[in-house]
This record gives C-alpha cells, structure tokens and sequence, in this order.
C-alpha cells in the first residue's frame, strides 16, 4: 500500500499535514499512537527543512508511505541544502536542567519513535528513508 | 493552540488547547515570555486539552523551567494525555519538571 503527498516548505503546512495523516489513519486502520507518532516524525523533518532551508525558495517536500505488512516506510525528499540528521550528534537526555540545551531534540524524537533510518544525497535532493514497525498493530 | 489564563490566588495557570508545534509555538512563546522576565508567581501548565506536542513546544518548556529554577515559585505541568507525556519522559524531561496528574494535585503540591 502505498501513499503519496506534497507538502510546502512552511509551518502552516503542519496542519496540512495533520489532516493528511488523519485521512491515512482512517485508510491503512493505525492506531491513533501509530499515527500521532507518524505525525511527530514528519512535523520535526519538516520543521528541520523550514528552519534551515531558503525561505524564498517556497520548496516542496515530498513524502512517501509505504506500508508492508507490519512495517511503514517513509521517503522524505527535499531540495533544500544538505543536511543529514543521521550523523548529528546524539542528545544527552540525563543531562540536568541547567546544562540542558534546546537543539538537537526534534531529530533526538525522529529517532527513538522511528526503528530505521538512512541518508542520501541524489541530485541536489536530501532524501531520507526512515522504517517503522507497527508494533500496536501486529498485537 | 490556544491558551488561556487565569490566576488562582499565588499561581498563574496556562490552560492549552490543540496541538503545540512550530507552527503554534511562536504565539505562546510570545504569552508565555511576560511571565518569564520576574516571575512572582507560581506557574501551572495544564495540559489536559492538550493533544499534541513537538520539540518546538519542548523548547519553550525547557525555557520556562529555567528562568523558574531560580526563584522561590514552582512551576508544574499536569493533566497531560498519554503520549505527551510519553514525549516528555522520552525527551527527559520528567527528571527535572513536576508532572501532576490532575490540576488539582498540582495546585496541593503547590502548597505543600
């Protein structure tokens, strides 16, 4: 099964991407845990893309879904400039408050909610292939 | 998101509605920042409304509870759904913010 969408490179487009999810939740049955944690993936790539990409430029990301069995896989493309979250550094969470700092937690998220993820950069493109095994749904 | 606030005798409570992302987080960053710069209150985030937060709202969190560590007021969060506080707690935020179950509880703590 597959499912396939645009979004535009802007934090409005977060919403877009809420009722977008919620129409695929409906369609491949996820529980709403699944979903939200989808959601959360997406928002932060996206968030990620917004903040360090050409504002001017109004890109478009492109997101694929595929969904085998009990694994989803999800392409992000982009054509910002490149970043590669799977090589930045990791986020020391037993840190305290005072020492606590506020970056690198949105890629920290993608991580533990995501179970697979690789990078590449293909003609100009960032394209990132995340893996999620829908533990929920195979119970 | 929407926010809205009242206050209970010593203790300013932010009651959320919706989803805290980048999107939404500009605006209470913006509410949240005028009790920040000489906090004289304690501060409760009731989250019970709540049905979604990324890190964009964990950032304002993480900020909130550092302009509080140095003063003699409390803030606590409390009410939160099932997967904001799985956020939380994966993000480690519980070992350092008071998370209450309900609004009443936070408020008791409060006065303890």
């Amino acid at each position: 099964m597959e499912f396939h969408f645009q979004i535009r490179a802007r934090c409005s487009e977060l919403v877009t991407l809420h009722t977008t999810l919620m129409r695929l939740k409906k369609k491949w049955s996820l529980s709403s845990k699944t979903t939200m944690e989808l959601n959360l993936i997406l928002d932060e790539l996206i968030s990620n893309i917004v903040e360090h990409g050409d504002v001017e430029k109004d890109s478009e990301i492109d997101i694929k879904l595929t969904k085998k069995k009990a694994v989803i896989t999800l392409v992000i493309m982009d054509d910002g400039p490149p970043f590669d979250p799977t090589v930045t550094p990791a986020v020391d969470i037993a840190l305290p408050l005072e020492k606590r700092k506020c970056g690198g937690l949105g890629i920290h998220l993608i991580r533990k909610f995501s179970d697979k993820c690789k990078y590449t950069r293909v003609d100009n493109k960032n394209i990132l292939t995340l893996k999620k095994i829908l533990y929920e749904e195979c119970r | 998101m929407e926010a809205e606030i009242n206050q209970e005798n010593d203790t300013t409570i932010f009651t959320l509605d919706g989803r805290l992302d980048s999107h939404s987080a500009p605006l209470f960053e913006q509410q949240v920042n005028d009790y920040l710069i000489s906090p004289s209150n304690h501060l409760v985030f009731n989250f019970n409304n709540l049905d979604y937060i990324s890190s964009a709202g964990l950032r304002i969190i993480l900020n909130t509870a550092k302009a509080y560590k140095p003063t003699p007021y409390q803030f606590i969060t409390c009410s939160m759904q099932d997967h904001v506080q799985e956020v939380f707690e994966i993000s480690g935020f519980d070992s350092f913010i008071t998370i209450c179950r309900t609004l009443d509880e936070s408020l008791i703590t409060l006065r303890e």
